[in-house]
C-alpha cells in the first residue's frame, strides 16, 4: 500500500502525458457525448406551450445543461479498453506491472476532466449566450454537496463500467451485454428523461438505483430536486459496488491465467 | 487504379462481394440475440420521451404524435443501413490504413471505394430495420395510408439522405489518409447524427441548417417522413438532390486525392 502512494505522483505524471499526446482524439471523443443537447432540444419545443410537470423551457436548460457537465466529470472508458485488454491478451504485459491496471486506468480517467473542462467551456458559453437564464445561482448548501454527490457519481459510474468490462472474462458478448445495460441507464439515470417526469411509481424506486446514483443524483441535488438521502444512497453504491469489483477481479484473474493467456 | 470496368462485370463483383460479406458476418451468431435487446433498447429511448411529451401535448413544433413515429422510423432505418453497411466497411478502412492492409485493397482490379465498401455487413442491424418498418407502420395507421407517389418520394428522400450520409463518412475516412489519429471522427459524426431522430422542426436557427446542408441526417429522417404526410414541395425536393449528390461529388473526389497521396503503412 505505501508502495502505491508514492507512486501516486508518477502515475499522475504519465496519465497527463498521455493525455497531453492523444489530446486531438481526447477533443472528439468529449465532443461525442452531445446527447444532453439532443434531448434539450427536444424538450424545450416541448415546452414552448406551457410547463411540463412544473419543467418550463428555463428549468430543461438548466437540467440538460447541468446534465452535460455532471456527465462529462464522470465519464469514463474502462468497460471498452478492459474488454480489450482481456480479449486481445493485451492484459498479461499489465498485470506484470507493479501497479493493478484498474488504478492506472482510474488516474487516466481522472487526467482527462481538465481537457473536458475545457471542452465544456464554449459548450456552454453557447448555452448561456442562447438562453442567459441558465445562469443561476444555488443556495450556498447545495454547491459543496453538488461537489461530494458529483465525486460519488463518478465513482459509481467507473466502477459499474469497470464491473461490466471484467464480464470480458467469463463472456464473448460483453460489449453487448453493456449496450443493453446503457439503454437502461438512459431511463433511469435522468440523462435522457428527469426523473420528475418518469411515472410516479417508476421514479419513485429508479431514484435509488446505480443507475441514478451515476448521474441524476448530482443533477437533482444542485437544482433543488434532491438532497442528502439521495448522497447516502450514492454512498452505499461505491460501498457494494467497490466490494464487488474486488470480488469480480480476483476472480476473473484467476480465470484469465486458466484459459492460458 | 484500373480501367473501369464494364456493367455486368460490376454487377457480378458486388454481388460477390456482398456474398463474402455475408458469409463472414454469419459466422458470429451470438451476437445476434444481444442485437436485439440492444436495439429494442434504443427504440425505446427514442420514444418513451416522446410519449411522455405527447401524452401532456397533441403537437410539438406542428408534429404529432403519429408523424413523429415516422420520423423516428426513417431514423431507425438511416441507423440500420448505416450501421449495417456503412459503418463496418468505412472502419474497416481505417484500420487497414493504420496496419496497411489497404495495399491489397489497391492491388485489386475493381475500383478501390467500392470494393472498401462492400466488404463487410453487420447482420444484427436488421432488427432495427425491422423495429424500422413496425414503426412506420404504427405511425401510418394513425395518419392514413398515403398514395404510391408519396411512398416513392419518401422512398428516393430517403435514399438521398443516406447518399449524404455515406459520403459525409467517406470525407471522414479520407482524413485518416493523412491524419490516422482523428479516426474517432466517425464516432462525432455518429453522434451528431443522432440528432435526426426528432422532427427537424424542433430545431431552430442554426442547428436546423446545419442538419439539413452540413451533416443532412434530416434528408433521411424528417424529410421522408414529410413525404409520406404529403407535405413535401419541390424546393424541398430540390434542395435534397443538390446536397446529397453535391455532397457525394465531393467524397468522391476527396477519396481519389486521398489514394493517389496513400503511401502504405510500411513507407
Amino acid at each position: 500500500m505505501r508502495i502505491l502512494w508514492m507512486a501516486v505522483p508518477t502515475l499522475w505524471r504519465v496519465a497527463v502525458a498521455g493525455m497531453v499526446a492523444y489530446r486531438a482524439e481526447m477533443v472528439i471523443w468529449i465532443l461525442s457525448a452531445t446527447l444532453p443537447l439532443v434531448m434539450l432540444a427536444l424538450w424545450d419545443a416541448a415546452a414552448i406551450a406551457g410547463p411540463l410537470e412544473g419543467f418550463g423551457q428555463t428549468d430543461f436548460a438548466r437540467y440538460f445543461t447541468v446534465t452535460m457537465i455532471v456527465r462529462q466529470l464522470t465519464g469514463a472508458w474502462i468497460v471498452w479498453e478492459l474488454n480489450y485488454a482481456v480479449r486481445s491478451g493485451t492484459l498479461s504485459p499489465q498485470l506484470l506491472r507493479p501497479v493493478n491496471p484498474l488504478v492506472y486506468n482510474l488516474f487516466e480517467t481522472l487526467a482527462a476532466i481538465p481537457w473536458r473542462l475545457l471542452v465544456l467551456i464554449p459548450l456552454v458559453g453557447g448555452l448561456v449566450a442562447w438562453r442567459p437564464e441558465v445562469l443561476f445561482v444555488p443556495e450556498g448548501w447545495r454547491v459543496p454537496l453538488f461537489g461530494i454527490s458529483t465525486l460519488l457519481a463518478f465513482a459509481v459510474a467507473w466502477l459499474v463500467q469497470a464491473l461490466f468490462g471484467m464480464l470480458a472474462f467469463w463472456f464473448d458478448q460483453a460489449m453487448g451485454i453493456f449496450s443493453v445495460h446503457f439503454a437502461l441507464w438512459s431511463f433511469f439515470s435522468g440523462y435522457i428523461i428527469p426523473m420528475a417526469l418518469l411515472p410516479e411509481g417508476v421514479s419513485r424506486l429508479a431514484r435509488w438505483l446505480p443507475f441514478y446514483s451515476s448521474l441524476g443524483a448530482p443533477v437533482d441535488v444542485l437544482l433543488g430536486r434532491a438532497g442528502g438521502l439521495e448522497v447516502g444512497a450514492q454512498a452505499l453504491w461505491v460501498v457494494a459496488l467497490s466490494g464487488l469489483l474486488h470480488l469480480a477481479w480476483t476472480r476473473g484473474i484467476r480465470r484469465y491465467g486458466a484459459v492460458g493467456a | 487504379m484500373s480501367a473501369p470496368p464494364n456493367a455486368p462485370r460490376l454487377w457480378t463483383v458486388c454481388s460477390a462481394l456482398a456474398r463474402v460479406a455475408l458469409m463472414n458476418a454469419l459466422q458470429y451468431r451470438e451476437g445476434f440475440l444481444v442485437e436485439f435487446f440492444v436495439g429494442t433498447g434504443n427504440v425505446v429511448a427514442i420514444l418513451l420521451p416522446l410519449a411522455v411529451i405527447f401524452d401532456r401535448s397533441a403537437s410539438v413544433a406542428g408534429w404529432n404524435w403519429d408523424q413523429s413515429l415516422l420520423v423516428t422510423g426513417f431514423f431507425l432505418l438511416q441507423s440500420a443501413v448505416m450501421g449495417g453497411l456503412v459503418e463496418p466497411n468505412l472502419g474497416a478502412v481505417v484500420e487497414g490504413i493504420r496496419a496497411g492492409q489497404m495495399d491489397y485493397l489497391l492491388l485489386r482490379p475493381v475500383d478501390a471505394q467500392l470494393v472498401a465498401s462492400t466488404q463487410r455487413v453487420a447482420p444484427a442491424k436488421v432488427w432495427d430495420a425491422v423495429a424500422a418498418v413496425g414503426v412506420i407502420g404504427w405511425g401510418l395507421h394513425g395518419t392514413g395510408l398515403p398514395d404510391l407517389g408519396a411512398f416513392a418520394a419518401a422512398f428516393a428522400l430517403l435514399l438521398a439522405g443516406i447518399l449524404a450520409m455515406y459520403s459525409l463518412w467517406l470525407l471522414v475516412i479520407c482524413l485518416s489518409f493523412w491524419f490516422v489519429r482523428v479516426d474517432n471522427l466517425r464516432y462525432l459524426l455518429g453522434a451528431v447524427a443522432d440528432a435526426g431522430r426528432w422532427p427537424v422542426d424542433i430545431y431552430r436557427g442554426v442547428a436546423r441548417v446545419f442538419l439539413t446542408v452540413v451533416v443532412p441526417v434530416a434528408l433521411a429522417t424528417s424529410w421522408p417522413a414529410l413525404a409520406l404526410l404529403g407535405r413535401l414541395d419541390v424546393a424541398l425536393t430540390a434542395q435534397a438532390i443538390v446536397v446529397s449528390c453535391g455532397l457525394f461529388a465531393l467524397s468522391r473526389w476527396a477519396w481519389l486525392r486521398a489514394l493517389r497521396s496513400y503511401t502504405s503503412a510500411s513507407s
